[in-house]
C-alpha cells in the first residue's frame, strides 16, 4: 500500500511528503475536529447539563431526544423540508444548468450568473428579504414558505454540481442520438440525463444537507409549528441550554458523514474504473487491437 | 427508414441547393451547390475553416442554412429536425454512450424505432459480424481501443440501415497503420452494402484512396470537384495542386499559345503539351509539375529534353520505399523530386550540379490566381 502511493506521488514528479508535513497534517485535522468529537462523549452524559467530560454515562440524553415530541416533530419538519425543497432545487438547477450549458442566447452570461447569485448573497439579506416578502404575502411561517425559501438556497449547489458535469457530457452524443432518430425528450432521457445521474445525486445530497443544516432563512421564515429542528436548537440553547443538543448533535454529525460518504462512492471516477477494468479482465477473451 | 429502391436513381441523394451559412459575420459556406449522387462515395476535403464539417452539419440538421435549399432523395428536408431525417452519422470521437453497452449502442437505433427485442437481437448480432467484432457485445465502449470504438460507431450507423451515411473526419484519432487497415474496411463496408456515403477529411492521401469523387472546399466555396484521378492529374487552380499531392510551381509568362505551349520563367522556356485552354499570349501564369514526374539526370548530359534545367542538389531524404531530393534552381525557386528507391542507387552529394527535366506532357499550366472554370478533360 504504502509503495503504491509513493510511486502516485512520484509520477506526478514530486517528493513524497516527509514525516514532518505528515505531523502538521494530522495536527491541523485533529484540531478542526476535536470540536466535533468532544460532543461525543458529552452525548452520553447524564442529566440537565452540559459538562465535560460527563461524569456519568447513560442514553438518557438520546432517550430525551427520541421520546420528546417536540423534538420530533421539528426533525419531520427539517425532513420535509429539506426532501421537498432538494427535489424542486434538483429540478431546477438540473433543467437551468442544461439551459445555461448547452443553448446559445444572449444574455447567456448574465442569466447564469443571476442565477447563481443566491451562493454569493448572505444568508441573512436573503432570509430578511424573504421574510419581509412573505409577510407581506401573508404566507410567512408557513412550510410552503419555507419550503420556497431553501428551495432558492440550494437551487445554486445543484446548478454549479450538474453545470460542472454537462460540460464533460460530450454533445456529441446528443447530436448521434438526435441523428439516430431520437427526439429531444427521448434523448435527454436515455442519453444526457444518465450520464449525469452522479451529478444529480451527488447535488441532491448537498441540497439535502444544505437545507437540512440551514438555520438563518428557516429562523426568519419558520413560524409556530412549522420550526425546524435546527431553528428549535437555536432556541433551546437561548433559553434553557438543554443538554438534549449535544446528542442531537452527534446524530447529525452521523447524518453528515453518511451523507458524506455516500457522496463519495457516487462521485469517485478512480474506483469505477477499476471496478471496469476488473469487470474487462473477467470477460476479456480476445486480446485488444493494440 | 429504409432506402427507396423504386425511386429514380437520376435524382440526386443529396442536393445542397445554393446554400449559404453565415455564423455571425463568418461565411462558412458560400453558395454552395452540390450533389451527392446514389451510392457513391463523396469526400470532403479541405482545409480546417473551409467549410466541409459545416456541410456535413448542415445536412445532418444541426444547423440551418442561412440561404439556399437542402435535398434528400428529391424531398426538401431543409425545415426537418434531425431525428427525422434518417440519416447515419460518424462522428471522430466516435459518440458512442459510454454508460450503455455495446450492444446497447447499436440497439440504441432500433429501440427508437420500436422494434422488437427479438429482431433488435438479431440484427445487432449481424452487424457485429459485418464489421467483425462478434465477441464484444456485453462490453463498455471505454474497454475497447480506438479502432474497435470506431467499428462499433459505423456498426451502430448501419444497423438501421440509413440512406446516407456522413462521417466527420472518422478516422482522425487512429494512429496510421489503424487509420490505414480502417480506409480498407470502410472501402469494403461501402462496396458490399451500397450506401450512400459522404466523408470529410483534410487528409489528402485518405481523400485520394476511397473516394468515388472529391469535392475540394477551399474558404466555403468549392475549389474543385472531380474522381482522385481528376483532381490529381488535371488540378485547376495552384490552391488544388498544392493540396492534393506535391508540386513544384514557377511563375512564368505565356509567350506561345501552342500547341506545345511556351512558357518563359526565371530559369528558361518551359513547354507544355497539354490543352490548357486559357493560355494566351502575354497571361502570367503559373507551371505545375508533380516530384514523381520530374527526373534528374547527371550534369553535363547531352540529351534534350523539353523541360531541363540545371539546378544544385541541397539534400536527400529518404521515405522508406520513396527518396527525395531538394534542388534548387538558377533563380533560387526549389524543386523536389521524388524517384523510387533501389538498393544502391547512386544519389548525387549535397552541393552538387545537376540537371532536371520533365516531359512536357506532365507540365501543368494554372492560373495564377482563382481556377480554370472551363471542365478539365476527361481522365484517362
Amino acid at each position: 500500500m504504502a509503495d503504491v502511493s509513493q510511486r502516485r506521488v512520484e509520477t506526478l514528479g514530486g517528493l513524497p511528503p516527509g514525516r514532518a508535513t505528515a505531523w502538521v497534517a494530522w495536527f491541523m485535522f485533529f484540531f478542526l475536529i476535536a470540536p466535533s468529537l468532544i460532543i461525543i462523549p458529552m452525548s452520553f452524559g447524564d442529566l440537565n447539563e452540559l459538562y465535560f467530560p460527563p461524569r456519568s454515562l447513560s442514553l438518557f440524553l438520546y432517550r430525551e431526544y427520541f421520546f420528546e415530541s417536540v423534538w420530533m416533530e421539528t426533525t419531520f419538519q427539517s425532513f420535509k423540508v429539506a426532501i421537498l425543497s432538494t427535489l424542486a432545487g434538483m429540478f431546477l438547477g438540473a433543467t437551468a444548468a442544461y439551459g445555461i450549458v448547452r443553448a446559445t442566447f444572449r444574455g447567456k452570461k448574465m442569466l447564469g450568473a443571476l442565477l447563481l447569485s443566491p451562493l454569493f448573497v448572505p444568508n441573512i439579506v436573503i432570509a430578511l428579504g424573504l421574510y419581509i416578502y412573505f409577510a407581506r404575502m401573508g404566507l410567512q411561517g408557513t412550510t410552503f414558505c419555507l419550503v420556497l425559501g431553501h428551495t432558492l438556497f440550494v437551487t445554486p449547489f445543484v446548478m454549479v454540481v450538474v453545470m460542472a458535469a454537462l460540460r464533460g457530457v460530450d454533445p456529441n452524443l446528443e447530436a448521434a442520438a438526435k441523428t439516430m432518430g431520437a427526439g429531444r425528450i427521448y434523448t435527454f432521457r436515455r442519453v444526457t440525463l444518465p450520464l449525469l445521474r452522479p451529478a444529480m445525486v451527488t447535488g441532491g445530497l448537498f441540497a439535502f444537507l444544505m437545507s437540512f443544516d440551514e438555520l438563518v432563512i428557516s429562523f426568519f421564515l419558520s413560524g409556530f409549528g412549522t420550526q425546524t429542528l435546527p431553528v428549535k436548537m437555536y432556541d433551546s440553547i437561548v433559553l434553557e441550554i438543554s443538554p438534549v443538543l449535544s446528542a442531537i448533535s452527534v446524530l447529525l454529525t452521523l447524518l453528515a458523514f453518511f451523507v458524506c460518504v455516500i457522496i463519495t462512492i457516487f462521485y469517485n471516477p478512480d474506483r469505477r474504473t477499476k471496478l471496469r477494468l476488473a469487470g474487462k479482465a473477467a470477460t476479456d477473451t480476445e486480446p485488444l487491437e493494440k | 427508414m429504409t432506402r427507396p429502391n423504386d425511386s429514380d436513381s437520376a435524382t440526386p441523394m443529396v442536393w445542397l441547393q445554393d446554400v449559404t451559412k453565415h455564423y455571425g459575420t463568418v461565411v462558412a459556406l458560400a453558395e454552395i451547390d452540390l450533389e451527392v449522387r446514389r451510392s457513391e462515395f463523396l469526400t470532403l476535403l479541405g482545409p480546417s475553416g473551409s467549410g466541409k464539417t459545416t456541410i456535413l452539419n448542415l445536412i445532418s440538421g444541426m444547423v440551418g442554412p442561412t440561404a439556399g435549399r437542402i435535398w434528400i432523395d428529391g424531398q426538401d428536408i431543409t425545415e426537418m429536425p434531425p431525428n427525422k431525417r434518417g440519416l447515419g452519422m460518424v462522428f471522430q470521437n466516435y459518440a458512442l454512450m459510454p454508460h450503455m453497452t455495446v450492444f446497447e449502442n447499436i440497439a440504441f437505433p432500433l429501440r427508437v424505432r420500436k422494434l422488437e427485442s427479438r429482431v433488435i437481437r438479431t440484427k445487432v448480432a449481424k452487424v457485429l459480424e459485418l464489421v467483425r467484432l462478434p465477441e464484444v457485445a456485453r462490453r463498455k465502449p471505454s474497454e475497447l481501443s480506438g479502432g474497435q470504438q470506431q467499428r462499433i460507431a459505423i456498426a451502430r450507423c448501419l444497423v438501421y440501415n440509413p440512406a446516407i451515411i456522413l462521417m466527420d473526419e472518422p478516422l482522425g484519432a487512429l494512429d496510421k497503420k489503424l487509420r490505414e487497415e480502417m480506409q480498407l474496411e470502410l472501402k469494403r463496408l461501402h462496396a458490399s452494402l451500397d450506401i450512400t456515403a459522404l466523408y470529410v477529411t483534410h487528409d489528402q492521401e485518405e481523400a485520394l484512396t476511397m473516394s468515388d469523387r472529391i469535392v475540394l472546399l477551399n474558404n466555403g466555396r468549392i475549389e474543385q470537384m472531380g474522381t482522385p484521378d481528376e483532381l490529381y492529374f488535371h488540378p485547376r487552380s495552384p490552391f488544388s495542386a498544392e493540396f492534393l499531392g506535391d508540386s513544384n510551381i514557377l511563375g512564368g509568362t505565356v509567350e506561345d499559345s501552342g500547341p506545345p505551349v511556351i512558357v518563359s520563367t526565371a530559369v528558361g522556356q518551359c513547354r507544355c503539351t497539354r490543352d490548357s485552354g486559357f493560355a494566351e499570349n502575354g497571361t502570367p501564369v503559373k507551371v505545375m509539375v508533380r516530384p514523381e514526374n520530374v527526373f534528374m539526370l547527371p550534369p553535363g548530359n547531352p540529351d534534350e529534353h523539353p523541360n531541363k534545367f540545371p539546378a544544385r542538389m541541397v539534400d536527400t531524404i529518404t521515405f522508406g520505399g520513396v527518396i527525395k531530393s531538394y534542388l534548387r534552381l538558377a533563380d533560387g525557386s526549389s524543386m523536389v523530386v521524388q524517384e523510387l528507391t533501389r538498393a544502391g542507387q547512386a544519389i548525387p552529394e549535397a552541393g552538387s550540379e545537376v540537371y532536371v527535366a520533365w516531359s512536357a506532357d506532365d507540365t501543368i499550366l494554372l492560373p495564377v490566381e482563382g481556377r480554370i472554370e472551363t471542365p478539365s478533360p476527361p481522365s484517362r
